[in-house]
């Protein structure tokens, strides 16, 4: 037996996304059960099933780095305060 | 609706039987199969035949939940039309696995009686079941074609098959009117006339079988019931039962 994780998408709109996983003894069976296990209601129109083995995972250390790296993240709100603070110091002083 | 005569009706109800108790058979697993993907997958193929009893009942009865309940459930045992298959209890998967594979083997069969039927309806449901089918079969199939490869599991397969047989050859026994339907043009033939054919998918999948050494079971034009149908019926009314004027 090996384990398989499956994930759905719906037609032409979201991306495929992981809704679970199975024990199966071969692709075939994989599929079959998928099928029966997480599609039976039609929660999707499309079925990705991948061998657990298949997926490429390194360890946390890999990408713990990335998460203390605030001036990667780019939401304008540093620009826009700034902007603010400017407007409004041109509102107080109009005549200069 | 299509009228549907006395002829029809008996023949749709030898299915819609068989369908039924095969659901309810089937989703009875539901938690004890030999692991979580297969009972949830037995009860997901369950509901398709049962999904299938409840369209041919609609033909029969139209859509209102009380007579379609007072058809499914609430028949006198002799006015049931299923076959002993489906109505016994097989508390060995093995034997429960045997049985999926042996009367879907057949179902497709039956649903092609229905095909080019003179009751619209009928055709237009088979068409429907028939895609469903394929894939009931395909569960069968892929997980035979594993276990077959495994001696011990190949022991125990053939030694459900040879118990289920019997059992199995029930199906082919015809409703009491079905000559007047095959006249009638509701089916195109026979359940008997398909015989021929599932017992060479029989052969093909698990090797010639000698059809001679087969008990023949007794046949009764379906009007009688195993012994195991008293308590099936009575675990499928067990709800039903607490209030029969609810709306589920």
């Amino acid at each position: 037996m090996a384990i398989f994780e499956v994930f759905l998408k719906k037609d032409g709109r979201d991306e495929f996304r992981h809704v679970g996983a199975l024990d199966a003894a071969n692709d075939e069976l994989a599929l079959v059960s998928a099928r029966e296990c997480y599609v039976r209601r039609a929660e999707g129109d499309l079925l990705w099933v991948v061998r657990r083995d298949n997926i490429l995972s390194p360890e946390r250390e890999f990408t713990a780095p990335n998460a203390d790296k605030p001036h990667r993240h780019h939401s304008g709100e540093a620009v826009a305060a700034r902007r603010k603070a400017l407007r409004e110091m041109t509102k107080a002083q109009p005549d200069e | 609706m299509n009228e549907i005569s006395i002829a029809a009706r008996d023949v749709i109800l030898a299915f819609v039987d068989d369908e039924h108790l095969m659901g309810q058979q089937h989703t009875e697993w539901i938690g004890v199969a030999p692991f979580l993907e297969e009972d949830l997958a037995f009860a997901s193929i369950g509901q398709d035949e049962l999904g299938h009893a409840a369209m041919l009942l609609e033909a029969l009865v139209g859509t209102d939940d009380a007579d379609i309940d007072a058809l499914a459930f609430y028949r006198e045992a002799s006015q049931w039309r299923s076959c002993a298959l489906v109505e016994v209890t097989l508390p060995e998967w093995s034997d429960t696995l045997l049985r999926h594979w042996l009367y879907d083997a057949a179902e497709e069969l039956r649903w092609q009686l229905f095909q080019g039927s003179s009751v619209q309806l009928l055709a237009d449901i088979s068409v429907r079941a028939l895609s469903e089918e394929r894939f009931h079969r395909q569960h069968g199939d892929a997980l035979l074609d594993v276990l077959l490869r495994v001696d011990d599991a190949h022991d125990r397969i053939m030694a459900s098959l040879h118990k289920v047989l019997p059992l199995a050859l029930t199906m082919f026994d015809g409703a009491p009117s079905e000559a007047d339907a095959l006249v009638e043009g509701v089916i195109s033939g026979s359940l008997i006339s398909l015989l021929g054919d599932w017992q060479q998918r029989v052969d093909h999948r698990f090797g010639p079988v000698d059809w001679d050494q087969i008990v023949r079971p007794v046949l009764s034009q379906r009007k009688e019931r195993h012994d195991d149908f008293a308590p099936l019926l009575a675990r499928m009314l067990e709800v039903l039962d607490l209030d029969r004027t609810v709306t589920w």
